[in-house]
């Protein structure tokens, strides 16, 4: 099954937030996952320790440059949806990630700097499509945004759209839910119910269903 | 249990695809990479010297004067003693015409 990569060189973007949401779940529609934790800091080891690992999810940490084509290879089969969370740097580890994907997320927040940085991802993957001589999918999605959109928010969208990138609907809200993901591990529904729980499931139920739509059309291929 | 959710993520469609690379390829990946400033950042873990080039040998049985001022000469430069037969090899070429 398909292989989804996470990569952006700016940090605190949202990469591992996005990796972790889309993971737990494609795992609770009775998907199997392994996530790739690829990032020396080890974001997703440490969520996967702090609690329960949600049925159907492995966690496999430590892959560097010299492991990650093999590992997503040896994992990349039938029933089983891989994960690839990469440090924000610019690195030879993101670029052989990327040579591997089905699809490529670059999780950004609203701000031009984060755009910007962004855009080195989008090139990375032009560029890695012409050597490979394949089609690698690659979608944007907004992460951290406000329920009304600001208008520096409009302006990147319609600027990245304008540059014929692919921008996910809906965007990846900033919710409390989504931060404590981290500080509890576990998924979103081992959360106790109330406050604003219910629209933080339905946020990531939306992502993770625009994520399967860009891996099942038929110009995926 | 609890209500379905409104949205419903159906996982059916998923299926693997190739994405099988010639080793040619592998390397002409990091090469463009490079380029967009994607470089290696992993701490080097090879240990040890770096291998040498000079992989001919000389058998040279020399006098005694002759091998400790060559082996003195070669460790306050820093060099290997192979460099200084190189280098006095070529001199003894010029000197000759060769
Ligand atoms: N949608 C969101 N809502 C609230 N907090 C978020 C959201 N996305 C990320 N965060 C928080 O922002 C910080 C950086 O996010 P993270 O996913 O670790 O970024 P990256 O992996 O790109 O460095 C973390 O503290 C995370 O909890
Ligand atoms: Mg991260």
């Amino acid at each position: 099954m398909p292989v989804v990569t996470v990569a952006s060189p700016k940090g605190g973007a949202g990469k591992s937030t996005a990796a972790v949401l889309l993971g737990t779940e494609l795992a609770r529609a009775g998907a199997s996952v392994v996530l790739l934790d690829c990032d020396p800091n080890r974001s997703l080891s440490i969520w996967a320790e702090r609690g329960q690992v949600p049925d159907r999810i492995r966690v496999l940490a430590d892959i560097g440059e010299g492991e990650i084509i093999r590992t997503v290879k040896e994992h990349d089969r039938d029933g089983t949806v891989v994960i690839v969370d990469l440090e924000g740097v610019a690195s030879r580890l993101v670029s052989r990630a990327i040579s591997q994907a089905d699809l490529v997320l670059t999780p950004m927040r609203a701000t031009s700097l984060d755009a910007n940085v962004g855009a080195r991802a989008v090139r990375l993957v032009a560029e890695e499509e012409e050597v490979i001589g394949r089609k690698i999918r690659h979608a944007v999605v907004f992460t951290m945004t406000r329920a009304i959109r600001s208008r520096a928010h409009k302006g990147i969208e319609q600027s990245l759209r304008g540059q014929g990138l692919d921008v996910m609907e809906p965007p990846l809200m900033e919710r409390i839910a989504f931060a404590d993901l981290f500080e509890r591990g576990g998924d979103l529904h081992d959360m106790p119910e109330g406050g604003t729980i219910a629209n933080a499931r339905d946020n990531a139920a939306a992502f993770a269903q625009a994520v399967i739509e860009r891996l099942t059309s038929e110009d995926a291929t | 249990m609890s209500e379905p959710p409104p949205y419903q993520i159906d996982i059916r469609g998923l299926r693997k695809r190739p994405k099988e690379l010639a080793p040619e390829t592998e390397s002409r990946i990091d090469e463009a990479a490079e380029e967009l400033g994607f470089v290696e950042r992993e701490p080097r873990k090879r240990r040890g010297r770096p291998k040498s080039p000079r992989t001919g040998q000389v058998h040279a049985r020399v006098l005694p004067g002759f091998s400790e001022e060559i082996a003195a000469e070669a460790r306050r430069r820093g060099v290997q003693q192979g460099v200084l037969i190189e280098e006095a090899w070529n001199l003894y070429k010029e000197d000759r015409g060769m």
